[in-house]
């Protein structure tokens, strides 16, 4: 469980996250989404006890992060910036760690195990790429078999089969009871993952809402175009349709393609064409993210 | 705690600069003792004041104490591991003191060692010119006291770094001060006739406390301004870490 109330976050003259709240249910994992500079990795540091909220609290399974018991063993957490020594090897940066958590070392070549950099686990830091210095702070977050999982874009540098087994070990933690927050400037990147999705903009929520309701934002809409087009656009609004007039006497209706073939059928209007508009899941995103804008 | 300590033991150990340090401190106390032994007088051959010298030669270790405590807490802000190290241990304040119990050790493991290194030199040099080294209670005092402030610099050198943060300011700025700054303080103090109070600054205070020079505060007065500054930049570098943003 997660819980952010009313946070506040001013850098200077920056409001970089504006009274925002909402909260992670274990069980599920949950997509913090944002476009860059939304304020996701700020609230993220606030969650982790990394940064003074200027007003409001955050808290993890009910305490704030600082007063946590043992913080690593119950939330695992990933940030942006790598926060290896790059003179260190991975599997001494990963020794640090359990060291000062008391882990035992069998853990640590566990999960370089886990993450596949046990090739490289003794090489130092400076020489991983992007890729293994993503895997080596996943290793990092799963340290200590945390129920709780906190993850800033965990899918950067990844390759499409990294991606694809963080996507299958954070269905399987939230399956197991586990909560997961991850965060992503790319809706379809997540999509996938994600059982519910929080938007925020300019650090304000936007929307918090299960990820099967933003796909139906994205059913989207028909294009029907026909030789009588005034009288099915007259037909289509009189059934309560929402019609737009496209270029070449074509119609944008806000409806399934099914309903506006069987009006046009019902009243024996000719369709010259008639096809579903899918609106794609980050046009959706950059809807909802554009109405605060203008607002 | 001791986890924590365990835990900045292996930080120091996993980067290669421990070697460095080690050479450094190694380098800088077999020239120091090979230089006093080497410019002994006949008529000092034996003498207390003379092992004395000798002993002293090793607190060159306490210097590099200090820059390896300042650096313990620079290096974790200089490669941000400073993130993982508060996400493990999110009170800073444990981060602290385990930082200032673990250089306290290491300090004290130093100072060890160069007072073995700087007596092994002196009694083989001193062998080979038909002298010995001689030793008696006020000796022994004096490698206490060496120790002691090995202890004290490194833990001064915590709270430099936990105050200033950024590597190379506090490196620079810590080498200048106790070189330069200090003196000229106690420069400008003595145009007003208040040059004593140039004696409380925390590098004099440290000196006047590991003998390394004369005149100044007495032992037990400096070992306590010497505590006194420890503690105070102690708490002043946990004001600064406590409450800061680590973005």
């Amino acid at each position: 469980m997660i819980e952010v109330e009313g946070l506040t976050k001013r850098y200077g003259s920056t409001l970089a996250v504006d009274d925002l709240s909402f909260s992670v249910a274990p069980g599920s994992v949950t997509g913090f989404l944002g476009p860059n500079g939304a304020g996701k990795s700020t609230t993220l540091r606030a969650i982790l006890g990394l940064i003074r909220p200027d007003t409001g609290t955050t808290t993890v399974l009910g305490k704030a992060y600082r007063n946590l018991e043992r913080p690593i063993a119950q939330v695992g957490a990933l940030l942006e910036t790598f926060d290896a020594h790059p003179g260190r090897s991975g599997r001494n940066h990963l020794r640090v760690l359990a060291a000062a958590a008391r882990i035992p070392t069998p853990r640590v070549d566990e999960l370089l195990a886990l993450v596949e950099l046990t090739d490289s686990a003794r090489r130092r830091a400076k020489g991983y790429s992007l890729g293994m210095r993503q895997r080596l702070g996943l290793a990092a977050a799963l340290l200590g078999d945390p129920e709780v999982l906190v993850l800033d874009e965990p899918a950067n540098g990844l390759d499409p089969q990294g991606i694809r087994w963080l996507r299958d070990l954070l269905r399987a933690r939230a399956r197991d009871g586990g909560t997961v927050l991850i965060s992503s400037h790319v809706l379809a990147e997540v999509a996938q993952t994600v059982d519910e999705v929080v938007i925020i903009h300019r650090g304000k929520l936007i929307q918090h809402a299960a990820m099967a309701e933003v796909e139906a934002m994205a059913a989207g809409s028909t294009i029907v175009r026909s030789p009588d087009s005034d009288r099915l656009a007259g037909l289509l609004t009189q059934a309560g349709l929402d019609v737009g007039l496209l270029e070449g006497g074509r119609l944008n209706v806000a409806a399934p393609s099914e309903r506006v073939g069987e009006i046009a059928a019902a009243n024996g209007v000719v369709l010259h064409e008639l096809t579903t508009e899918r609106a794609t899941l980050e046009e959706v995103f950059l809807q909802l993210t554009a109405t605060v804008e203008s607002g | 705690m001791s986890a924590l300590v365990v835990a900045e033991f292996l930080k120091f150990r996993t980067t290669r600069s421990w070697i460095g340090f080690l050479l450094a401190a190694v380098a800088l106390t077999a020239i120091a003792a090979a230089g006093t032994v080497g410019s002994a007088r006949n008529d000092q051959l034996g003498t207390m004041a003379l092992s004395r010298d000798i002993v002293s030669s090793s607190v060159f270790t306490a210097f590099v104490a200090f820059l390896i405590g300042i650096m313990s807490v620079t290096t974790e802000w200089r490669h941000g591991t400073v993130t993982r190290t508060f996400l493990v241990t999110p009170r800073r304040g444990r981060v602290l003191i385990a930082k200032e119990l673990w250089i306290a050790l290491l300090a004290t493991v130093l100072a060890a060692l160069a007072i073995i290194l700087v007596l092994a030199i002196a009694v083989t040099w001193l062998a080979v010119e038909g002298s010995s080294l001689g030793l008696d209670g006020g000796v022994a005092g004096f490698v206490g006291r060496i120790v002691i402030a090995s202890v004290l610099w490194g833990m001064l050198g915590v709270g430099v770094g936990a105050v200033v943060q950024s590597q190379t300011p506090a490196l620079v700025g810590a080498i200048i001060w106790i070189l330069l700054v200090e003196a000229l303080i106690t420069a400008l103090l003595g145009l007003v006739d208040l040059e004593v109070v140039g004696e409380y600054l925390p590098g004099r205070a440290l000196s006047s406390f590991d003998g390394t020079v004369d005149g100044g505060l007495t032992m037990w007065a400096a070992g306590a301004v010497s505590l006194a500054w420890v503690v105070a930049l102690g708490f002043l570098g946990y004001a600064r870490m406590s409450r800061q943003d680590v973005t």
